[in-house]
């Protein structure tokens, strides 16, 4: 109703005789220019800005509650620290179009990104930010821990980065790899700052592959000191976060050497600058330099000259070395020890996955709300021109978006739980898994960002609007934390795992979520109508069907290679196609599942019908845009054809629900953008002269 | 030409017309609460209760001739283009009248409504206040229509919210500022939280909670007020603001900074503790609030610290729960989303269910005058974060009805421009 009352007055004004009209605009512009002083842009007639929620119909659902849904926990402190960053001087308050928003001033110089990132991080240390986030105890520090790491990355990715690398990889070193010696040595010192941590692992020659790193660390029983030595120009430690100015301690990975025995990688505690600054002796190191994005974090490149260190300063969780000389371990088999190793590094992997979600939600949140304001074009003689969300073709780049954007917040949301509740019988989940939805909701995100930026036309261009500088701050998130093919590899790698253990034994499958291989072949109907589409039983079988099928073909394939004489590792490399469609239909199928859960708890009918609208454009809009659903034939051509029929129907009921959607990320207005608000005001001349 | 026309119980329709408001003298209604006079094409506001302070009553707001179809009626009339808004006496308006709410519930058999509709209009009016002459009903206006406030005397809650959100506020050396809520069992309504939440820093928890004192430079200092103009000069100052004959903010600013001084800061000021005030003030909770203060008292012996925690133990813990949480979230909301919580919140309160220390606030300060509140829960950490939450949650009651705010259009850029962060 409020909408048709919009465009009747729309109508009324087109309705003016249209020379009249135009000589109106026209010498109001000139006058406008004579006397700039005096022009103010609510009396300009050509263009007035009126708000979505003017425009737009009232919420059908509420928007709080869905808020509460999707952020899952620790609303207060979020809002706490929100209301920290807006206050500050330090966060770059900024007055566009009579509001304030807070960026980063991408126009400083490397060097004084990095600075003004070392003052915020100060900042949110005095102010407490920080308590607990190491000496804290238990589920409800860590969920903490998350809300208010997710709440500094919708500020600045390269702030968060800086606070992941000392708290996450240098504190969850010392935590997971180090024993009570460290703990109590590292951990309050570490969350007071007393100490800047780094965590060197990547070198120049290997990234992903962690066990082929070439740096040292050779034991010497009589002074009880490891030498840690670059060896090689490929073993220099680079992109170490932190290195390149401000870190004073690092985590080294090194290949440990006893008695010319190589005990494989181990972590090791080696200072770097002393407490002024300084490089310490047989330290060098330099500046990875200017990079496309993330440049308020200093990565940095190390080599290490024969660096001694005492015998203490292995993390000796996992594996000790007496003082004698002895490798001491509790698990004997190297690959084991290995995967117990790294099995700790899940908690980057699970903030890189929900960060990428609160990226997505920024942008969409800016996108969609411009696209509520902006106009392009009548379709009609003298009709008004359209908003650009009211173009179908327009709600299709971005709805869809959004519905997969919700679908995978509530995956971010079981990913944080099921890291909170690991235990040993869950390192195998937690690993495949955080693999899975690190590389589909980083993908997702850098995607996201791309089509934001592409429907927000020019203003899209201008920094102050976010959505372009994101795609340059977000983009290293599909290679860091574990490259996403190679991740995506790794989940293939251990579905056929388990596939193969479960045929060996013949026992039923138990774990990964691929129960479903226990029941019969769902099949799916010939003919798909409405409300077969919209139904979770059918979403969830041509998900299920799909990620049995490739698992199969994968299995045959890899066995295929083999009996040609390939072998097992030559036989994954050869059959990369069906592993990759493999890996995708394992993701989507998982978070699904978590969107179907995330539903069923959901109480309020107008949440749960919203959410299942929800759900069937995530899943439809993957079976449009995934050619593996005609090229193995799980559809039919018709099929195809009826789903990609319903993708637009759903569009068009998403549409008036748009607003309400990204209003519900929670995103204080102050954290978007101008163009997000009253781009008219933020653009007008008056905001120039003063 | 002058005329006073004196508002009481008119059909709306009347003044609405045009030629109502411009020339035919009328002097009708049992009250005159409100003056109207009319200098060419300003028109002249005058809280007029000067006993009660100036005191925002039930008749300013509920009857169909409110403040707020006045107000609408000049923003419809294109011959209107300067409203000046004053009080008379030693106040510019001392806040809503809820001693009269409360003696309404108090002895009606606790019927709240009426407070809840006064409280609904009053809400209503700090909107049209803050939205004064944009775009509404997309329709566009010809001519726009200013708003000057002077404030030369006592601002008070509802004062503050028919003033602070306008695009002039003129203080004096009288001005003197205060959300004085919290010690009555309330909390900073009329859109405080939207206003303090804007204030630099934290120093808008400060005001809020403690209901510290501001006088006219404090206010300039920290935006509350964009002009400060000796008090000898205001009559002057109203004769310079008809005779520019103008709508045009640069103009009203310039005619207004020709009267208009720089005052110094006093020495004692609390806008010179900034530095204390954003340590204390930013913490997440109340009780962290109280804890940091009590080590900065160890640290030194201070006269103002120890008299900003007597205020915060002198008022209403559950007060001073859902105020901080208040205006924290007001700092992330606009001003129609804060009046929405607000009233929630004050028709929580009004119902009485989770407490009742809005009544016995009332009593102690304002009717029995014994300033002695027996606060229930009498301790802050009997305010559990459920039953704060119950006080923000959604309210299921079938009586409920939410605030309807005219639909205009967004919050112009002004309204907070003078309010934004001071570098």
């Amino acid at each position: 109703m409020e909408k048709e009352i919009h465009l009747l007055q729309f109508i009324t004004i087109n309705s003016m005789e249209k020379v009249n009209f135009r000589t109106h605009i026209l010498s109001e512009h000139l006058q406008n220019h004579r006397h700039a002083t005096t022009a103010t842009i609510s009396a300009s007639p050509c263009f007035s800005y009126v708000p979505p929620e003017v425009s737009e119909r009232p919420f059908s659902f509420d928007v709080t509650s869905m808020r509460k849904l999707m952020d899952g926990h620790n609303f207060g402190d979020r809002d706490w620290l929100f209301n920290l960053m807006v206050q500050s001087e330090l966060f770059n308050p900024r007055l566009r179009g009579g509001k304030i928003f807070v960026m980063p001033d991408y126009n400083h110089s490397m060097q004084q990104q990095r600075k003004i990132t070392m003052k915020r991080i100060e900042y949110l240390l005095d102010h407490g930010v920080f308590k607990g986030w190491l000496t804290g105890k238990g589920p409800e520090s860590e969920m903490k821990k998350f809300a208010l790491l997710e709440v500094i990355e919708i500020f600045d990715y390269a702030l968060a980065v800086n606070i992941g690398v000392h708290f996450l990889t240098w504190g969850g070193a010392i935590q997971f790899f180090g024993t009570k010696r460290h703990h109590d040595k590292w951990l309050s010192a570490t969350e007071n700052y007393l100490i800047n941590g780094c965590f060197a692992m990547t070198e120049l020659g290997h990234g992903s592959n962690v066990r082929g790193i070439e740096t040292t660390a050779t034991y010497e029983a009589n002074t009880g000191e490891f030498v840690i030595n670059t060896p090689c120009e490929s073993a220099q430690k680079y992109w170490i976060g932190g290195a390149a100015n401000h870190a004073t301690h690092a985590v080294v990975f090194s290949q440990l050497n006893i008695d010319g025995k190589n005990q494989g990688i181990h972590a090791f505690i080696a200072q770097i600058r002393d407490e002024n600054g300084n490089i310490c002796p047989n330290i060098r190191i330099a500046d990875c330099g200017h990079k496309i994005g993330l440049n308020g974090v200093d990565n940095g490149r190390i080599w290490f000259d024969n660096l001694r260190i005492p015998r203490e300063n292995l993390l000796n969780s996992v594996a000790d070395v007496s003082p004698d000389g002895k490798y001491l371990s509790a698990i004997n088999d190297p690959d084991q020890r290995f995967a117990a190793f790294m099995a700790t590094l899940a908690s980057g992997r699970v903030t890189v996955t929900v960060s990428a979600v609160y990226s997505a939600k920024v942008s969409l949140a800016i996108a969609i709300r411009y696209a509520l304001t902006r106009r392009a074009f009548s379709i009609t003689a003298n009709g008004p021109e359209l908003l650009l969300l009211d173009y179908p073709s327009h709600q299709r780049r971005l709805l869809p978006l959004l519905a997969k954007t919700y679908a995978m917040s509530f995956a971010g949301n079981y990913l944080k739980l099921l890291y909170i509740k690991r235990s040993a019988q869950l390192i195998k989940t937690i690993h495949v898994v955080s693999s899975a939805f690190k590389a589909t909701l980083t993908w997702h995100n850098l995607r996201i960002l791309q089509e934001c930026r592409e429907a927000c036309g020019g203003q899209g261009m201008k920094t102050e609007n976010r959505i372009g500088q994101l795609k340059g701050e977000y983009d290293v998130q599909s290679t860091f934390e574990g490259d996403n093919n190679v991740l995506m590899q790794q989940v293939s790698k251990a579905l056929l795992a388990e596939y193969m253990a479960a045929k060996k034994r013949n026992k039923p499958f138990k774990e990964l979520g691929l129960e479903h291989m226990n029941k019969s072949c769902p099949v799916i109907p010939t003919q798909l109508i409405s409300s077969t589409l919209r139904s979770t039983q059918f979403q969830n079988d041509i998900f299920c069907l799909r990620e049995r099928d490739l698992l199969n073909r994968f299995a045959a394939e890899v066995s295929q290679y083999q009996a040609q004489g390939e072998s097992k590792e030559s036989a994954f490399v050869l059959s990369y196609q069906v592993a990759e469609d493999l890996g995708k239909a394992f993701s989507d199928r998982a978070i699904l599942q978590c969107a179907i859960e995330a539903e069923n708890n959901v109480t309020a009918a107008s949440l749960k019908s919203i959410l299942g609208l929800l759900r069937s454009m995530y899943v439809l809009v993957i079976i449009e845009e995934d050619s593996a659903f005609l090229r193995y034939g799980y559809l039919s051509t018709d099929n195809a054809a009826a789903v990609r029929k319903e993708v637009v129907k759903l569009c068009g009921e998403i549409r008036p629900q748009a607003l309400a959607l990204v209003s519900s990320f929670g995103i204080p207005d102050a954290f978007l953008s101008p163009i997000a608000f009253d781009w008219v005001a933020a653009n007008s001349w008056s905001t120039i002269e003063n | 030409m002058r005329t006073i026309l004196e508002f009481g119980r008119q059909s709306l329709k009347r003044s609405k017309a045009r030629t109502t408001m411009a020339s035919i003298p009328f002097s009708f209604g049992e009250t005159d609460q409100v003056l109207v006079e009319e200098k060419y094409s300003t028109r002249i506001f005058t809280l007029n209760r000067p006993n009660q302070l100036n005191a925002v009553s039930f008749p300013m707001v509920q009857f169909s001739i409110s403040a707020i179809e006045l107000f609408l009626a000049c923003e419809e009339d294109h011959s209107v283009k300067l409203i000046i808004l004053k009080g008379k006496g030693k106040a510019f308006c001392a806040g809503g009248d809820v001693a009269a709410v409360v003696r309404g519930i108090t002895q009606a058999s606790s019927n709240w409504r009426p407070g809840a509709i006064f409280f609904r209009r009053q809400y209503i009016l700090n909107y049209v206040m803050a939205t004064y002459n944009t775009l509404s009903n997309f329709t566009i206006p010809l001519q726009i229509c200013m708003k000057v406030s002077i404030l030369n005397g006592i601002v008070m809650g509802g004062g503050a919210g028919v003033s602070i959100h306008g695009r002039f506020c003129v203080a004096t050396e009288n001005s003197l500022f205060a959300m004085p809520e919290t010690a009555l069992g309330l909390f900073p309504d009329v859109g405080a939280s939207y206003f303090l939440s804007r204030l630099p820093g934290f120093f808008g928890e400060y005001v809020g909670l403690t209901g510290a004192r501001l006088d006219g430079a404090e206010m300039l200092a920290c935006g509350l007020a964009t002009h400060f103009v000796l008090s000898e000069k205001l009559s002057l100052l109203e004769d310079a603001l008809y005779k520019a004959d103008s709508s045009d903010p640069v103009v009203i600013s310039a005619t207004i900074s020709e009267f208009s001084l720089a005052p110094n800061v006093k020495e004692k000021s609390a806008f010179h503790r900034l530095n204390i005030i954003n340590k204390c003030f930013s913490c997440k909770t109340i009780e962290e609030i109280i804890l940091a203060l009590e080590r900065e008292a160890a640290d030194k012996d201070d006269e103002w610290i120890s008299s900003t925690l007597q205020s915060l133990k002198k008022a209403s813990p559950t007060s001073l729960k859902i105020s901080l949480r208040s205006i924290r979230e007001g700092r992330l909301q606009g001003l129609g989303k804060c009046l929405l919580r607000e009233y929630g919140l004050v028709w929580t309160i009004m119902r009485g269910e989770i407490n009742k220390d809005f009544f016995e606030g009332c009593r102690a300060i304002l009717l029995d005058k014994d300033k002695n509140p027996k606060w229930e829960p009498a301790k802050l950490e009997q305010v559990t974060e459920d039953m704060v939450d119950r006080y923000f949650s959604k309210i299921n009651d079938e009586d409920w009805e939410d605030l309807d705010l005219p639909r205009r259009s967004n919050i112009p850029p002004y309204a907070i421009a003078k309010l934004q962060i001071l570098s």
